[in-house]
């Protein structure tokens, strides 16, 4: 064996596998929306471990954060993701909220609920026709995007676009609930719902469906997908009850009520299961919401300037828990924003879910997670000399930027090891 | 659960043939667009007064002053700025829009911006007076 694939191999983690299974998956492949590298290693056609290589789509959000005022700082997040946006904004709303003194308006508070279950409604729905889509069912890719086309022109006509809604402002929404909306409204979640149950009796009975998606996916147990910090839908389908909008309510979630969906099979099938019946609970919660929208204000108007102090909020986006820390130093421009996003919680189970399957079905397992590699790359250390992996504090993280940019500086400062185990 | 039967997907399909198409014939056909949909930005030149408020809130840096002349306030010379658009940059969001204290801002229903220059998608109306 000559030195470099010796070495490729030891890079890889792979020495106890022969090369010949080791079957490359993406970075760009038709099963994948976004770049993303997962390396297989096939005994056969099944799948015995998958190791993921994540940072093709890296954007540095963060760190742009720390150069845009707390109003721009929402519209840049809001475009973290393509398909829930708005919860992003949200979530980050929420944790600037929190250093004011100032109070969100209960009508803001519901318009923001009914937006937010919209969009969590049009991102299941799309994620319906995917499965579809790789199942080989194309006739439900084609209904189930018809569908969603509805709950777009809500949307557009609440928001005024279909995706990027820029809806949020601090402390309140940008836009109140259009006049004569309501009954339009109620009446499109009538037919959502119908769909939807129509939907569940398809892949019920539907022999494309029942094929490609009952028992697969390796069943992950209650605790290992606790120990493996799944969230969403990826906890609730094995019978984690864990949901934010449940657990800790934010907005006006908790005054409106709804039923959390769990499941307990761990397939593919139930997944889809579980997420046409979120669908239907989100349909009926928007029509009680609209219903019993408060009047008042809808908006608060608050200085530029946000006071000192550090907060962190949490959301529960269609695809699990989001997480924004924000840390001001009373200034117009954050100090620091950090933001979690569900995928990058859901990949270790996302990787257990696919032990044992076959090569087949490997789109069908990894679209069940609803990915969005997009969403969740960050940064991390690797050494392509010696195939080290370290982490680094904020702290040495800054000690090697002034030492990158003004060696001069530097002198003073404690000297820094590379790859430092922290 | 009992499997499906193979002529189960009839009715569904009479229903869609019955109904009518989904699909607009759009580029011949103008489409419908809500009352509050956000397209092209434009500039009202006479109501401008070159404030700059809305290069400040623009979270795409899309708008830029630039002086176009100076003005006599008392004995001091001032310059007189207008606002630059580079709508190829625009994200829609209207906060220039609301920013606008002299309501010279709006956001048109006009969305086809495809253009084979992006110089062309500068917009130096305001500057023309």
């Amino acid at each position: 064996m000559s030195d470099e694939s010796k070495r490729r191999e030891e890079s890889a983690g792979l020495m106890e596998y022969s090369v010949e299974n080791l079957v490359p998956f993406g970075p760009i492949h038709p099963a994948l929306k976004e770049p993303e590298y997962f390396k297989l290693i096939l005994e056969g056609e099944k799948i015995v471990q998958v190791i993921p290589r994540i940072g093709y789509v890296h954007r540095g959000l963060e760190k742009a954060a720390e150069q845009r005022p707390w109003m721009q700082n929402m519209y840049m997040f809001e475009r973290t993701c393509g398909i829930c946006s708005f919860v992003h904004s949200l979530c980050y709303g929420q944790a600037v909220e929190e250093l004011t003194v100032f109070q969100v308006p209960r009508r803001a508070k519901f318009i923001r609920l009914i937006v937010a279950e919209l969009e969590r409604i049009h991102s299941h729905l799309l994620w319906v026709g995917l499965m579809g889509h790789w199942a080989g069912f194309e006739t439900l890719f084609m209904w189930v995007w018809n569908d969603r086309e509805l709950v777009l022109d809500i949307v557009e006509a609440i928001s005024g676009n279909r995706v990027h809604k820029s809806m949020n402002t601090l402390c309140g929404v940008r836009r109140d609930m259009p006049e004569g909306m309501e009954d339009r409204i109620v009446e499109r979640m009538k037919y959502i719902v119908d769909r939807a149950h129509y939907y569940r009796e398809i892949i019920d009975t539907e022999e494309t469906m029942l094929a490609r998606t009952e028992k697969v996916g390796n069943k992950i147990s209650q605790e290992t997908a606790q120990k493996l910090c799944a969230v969403g839908p990826m906890a609730r389908f094995v019978g984690l009850r864990q949901d934010v909008r449940l657990n800790d309510p934010y907005a006006a979630y908790d005054e409106v009520p709804f039923d959390l969906v769990t499941r307990t099979e761990g397939d593919v099938r139930s997944l889809l299961r579980l997420r046409l019946d979120e669908l239907i609970v989100s349909a009926n919660m928007i029509s009680y919401a609209v219903k019993h929208l408060p009047d008042g204000p809808f908006r608060v108007r608050i200085p530029n300037i946000i006071p000192a102090g550090e907060h962190s909020s949490h959301c529960e986006a269609p695809r699990g828990e989001i997480f924004y820390y924000v840390k001001s130093n009373g200034g117009k421009i954050p100090d620091r924003v950090k933001s979690r996003q569900p995928t990058m919680a859901n990949i270790p189970a996302a990787l257990e879910l696919l032990k044992g399957q076959n090569l087949a079905d490997l789109p069908m397992v990894l679209t069940a997670i609803d990915p969005c590699f997009g969403c969740m790359d960050r940064m991390s250390f690797f050494d392509t000399e010696s195939h080290r992996q370290w982490a680094w504090s904020g702290e040495q993280l800054r000690q090697y930027g002034i030492k990158h940019y003004f060696p001069d500086r530097i002198s003073a400062a404690p000297a820094l090891k590379i790859g430092e185990a922290h | 659960m009992p499997r499906r039967k193979a002529g189960a997907i009839i009715p569904e399909m009479f229903r869609v043939m019955l109904e009518k198409p989904t699909t607009e014939a759009y580029p011949y056909k103008p489409i419908k667009l809500p009352e509050r949909f956000r397209g092209k930005l434009d500039v009202d030149p006479e109501t401008c007064t070159g404030c700059g408020v809305c290069a400040i809130v623009c979270p795409a840096q899309v708008i830029t002053m630039v002086d176009v002349g100076t003005r006599k306030v008392g004995d001091k010379e001032l310059p007189v700025k207008r606002p630059i658009f580079d709508l190829s940059t625009c994200i829609f969001c209207g906060e220039c829009v609301d920013n606008c204290a002299f309501k010279a801002l709006e956001l048109t229903k006009e969305f086809q911006l495809a253009c084979s220059d992006k110089a062309d998608l500068m917009m130096r109306k305001a500057l023309a007076k």
